[in-house]
């Protein structure tokens, strides 16, 4: 026998009471690990759809701007269009490599909306290298071809050459290709040729967003400026859509850590009660240990044994309890963020998993110091009548 | 040859504002392997003597010398060593960790002592107190007899050379008592100096030594 398992036996004298105090813990670990994993999931899949994207700025027409990109990057509508004009001088700006021209519309099938893209072929597929298609892509000219997003073929259990009546006057449209699954929104959209998206929808001339690549990273903020000087256009570079999302999670996330904070608060108060009153109870055996030749450093760190063997199993059944609810609490996370990234916030990560532990280790540590260094200075005679105070 | 020398020995408490006297100016000699019975009515000082002798307590005043080794001023720290090293202690409510089995309370200071020690020491002490088919046994599983042989066994496994029992026969019906003091009586027998506080003056008699303690004072068997 060793101080490591006579903690062990120790803690199974009232399992009901030390259950209760791992089971607090574990609760309290399993928040902070999921809020943590949650954030830096969250931030890797923004910044890794912001990529995806295959563009630097997008230019809307002037309104609020961040709130005009969020609807085009989830595919919502934007009541204000651009011109071609407005594509040309976006085209004529030094160091802009490729336009790309959006127009963004929405039609509703059986009480779902469908979001259409029309888009340039010849500019846009240079900016998505990543796209792979069933099928085939359309060229600019053709008209009544569409290529859909791979959940949507799914959903709607469509494939190329499949035909549905599409747009206001339900025009019969053919499915020419169908997209790899792209992890993106791209996954749930229907892409259409740009002048048959604006023929459809009668907004001819008219475009929602222009998607602009820049030749280099570093001439982005001369790009903006230039693009600015056009009267109707506003610039948002993705870099600050990325910065105004995470500040918007990042305001919910300080709310979650003042309740992360509190549950720990009550967690430590419970695991300090738990073995003050565990002390209590063994105050006269601690006398006896005592006297049996047990000095106050055996007696503190037996105690903080004990609190360490509860804090580090609530950490462990904390973490994994967090990791086997993950798709719950990812589903709950969704409805309450401003943009939800397409890909899963859940993260293994051997690193975060070492620092909840840690938290949990230091927690008992924190904990079980009072009692173990009251019931250390105790003296033998004291503790062996039962004199605890 | 003499195993404690305690001279001059007072304890005061201090009770609210008032200080009370548990005992005072006691001079006792016990010699090694001598078997004492130290008696006197309740609140006569015999359990602040025998924490005193058993370095659970300093004195107020005076001198205390065991087994050649001057007490008196030590920290804790060394009182620890001489407790586990020099004394066994046998208490009334046994104080048996009740999720231990039978053997590995016996083996609790060995936990404490870190010393190695031979193989089927727990065996052969369990032997001598005629308890080794309960080595597996957990303490609720044994009679208040087995329990207190256990303790003694406890008492014993450092090897003191002496052995102090605080009223060990207070909870148990008197033929479960009678077996304890014979084992008390097989122990000294063997050399061990054994030291009993008790109530029962016939079981007292049975030491080689009876000392009376009243109002603090050792009043006989100096």
């Amino acid at each position: 026998m060793n101080l490591f398992s006579f903690a062990v036996k120790n803690l199974q004298r009232r399992k009901g009471r030390t259950l209760l105090t791992i089971a607090g813990v574990a609760i309290a670990v399993a928040i902070l690990f999921s809020l943590l994993s949650f954030s830096a999931g969250y931030e890797r899949e923004l910044t890794k759809e912001m990529d995806s994207l295959g563009f630097h700025l997008l230019a809307v027409p002037k309104g609020c701007p961040y709130e005009a990109t969020t609807l085009i990057l989830h595919g919502g509508v934007i009541p204000k269009y651009l011109t071609n004009e407005d594509l040309a001088r976006a085209r004529a700006t030094d160091g802009v490599v490729i336009a790309a021209p959006m127009l963004l519309q929405q039609v509703i099938k059986d009480g779902t909306p469908h979001i259409v893209y029309g888009i340039e072929p010849a500019v846009m597929l240079p900016l998505k290298p990543a796209w792979k298609v069933d099928g085939r892509f359309f060229t600019e000219n053709e008209t009544r071809v569409m290529v859909i997003g791979s959940t949507l073929a799914e959903k709607e259990n469509l494939a190329p050459g499949s035909v549905i009546p599409f747009g206001p006057a339900q025009e019969q449209y053919t499915i020419i290709g169908v997209l790899h699954p792209t992890g993106s929104e791209d996954d749930n959209f229907h892409f259409l040729p740009l002048a048959d998206a604006q023929r459809l929808f009668n907004k001819e001339g008219l475009i929602t967003a222009i998607a602009v690549k820049a030749d280099d990273v570093k001439h982005i903020p001369a790009i903006a400026e230039n693009l600015e000087k056009v009267p109707d256009i506003q610039v948002v570079t993705m870099s600050q859509v990325t910065g105004t999302i995470m500040n918007l999670v990042g305001s919910a996330r300080s709310l979650l850590f003042s309740v992360i904070v509190i549950a720990i608060v009550i967690s430590a108060a419970g695991i300090t009660n738990t073995l003050l009153m565990s002390v209590n109870e063994r105050t006269r055996e601690i006398g006896m240990m005592k006297a049996i030749g047990a000095s106050g450093y055996h007696i503190a760190i037996l105690l903080i044994a004990e609190t360490l063997l509860i804090t580090t199993l609530g950490g462990i059944i904390g973490i994994l309890a967090a990791l086997a609810g993950s798709g719950i609490i990812e589903t709950f996370v969704r409805r309450l963020v401003p943009y939800a990234p397409s890909g899963s916030f859940v993260s293994f990560d051997p690193l975060l998993i070492g620092e909840c532990l840690l938290f949990s280790i230091g927690l008992g540590l924190l904990c079980g110091l009072y009692p173990a260094w009251k019931s250390a200075r105790l003296s033998p005679m004291e503790a062996i009548r039962g004199e605890w105070e | 040859m003499s195993i404690i020398e305690a001279t001059g020995i007072s304890k005061t408490f201090r009770r609210g504002r008032e200080d009370v006297c548990a005992i005072s100016g006691v001079n006792l000699t016990i010699e090694a392997g001598e078997f004492v019975s130290i008696v006197g009515p309740s609140g006569a000082g015999k359990t602040a003597l025998m924490n005193i002798l058993g370095c659970l307590d300093t004195p107020s005043s005076g001198t205390l010398i065991i087994d050649k080794i001057p007490v008196t001023g030590k920290g804790e720290a060394e009182l620890v060593k001489i407790r586990r090293e020099h004394i066994g202690f046998v208490f009334q409510q046994f104080f048996l960790i009740p999720t231990l089995t039978v053997g590995e309370n016996v083996g609790l200071p060995l936990l404490f002592s870190g010393r190695p020690y031979e193989p089927g020491t727990i065996e052969s002490l369990l032997e001598k107190v005629g308890l080794s088919h309960r080595a597996d046994h957990l303490p609720g599983q044994l009679s208040g007899g087995e329990m207190q042989r256990v303790a003694i066994a406890r008492a014993l496994v450092n090897n003191p050379r002496i052995l102090l029992a605080d009223e060990p026969t207070g909870n148990l019906d008197s033929v479960t008592a009678d077996g304890i003091y014979r084992l008390f009586e097989d122990l000294h027998q063997q050399g061990i100096t054994v030291i009993v506080v008790t109530h029962n003056r016939e079981l007292a008699q049975r030491a080689g030594r009876v000392i009376t303690i009243r109002d603090g004072c050792v009043v006989t068997g100096l």
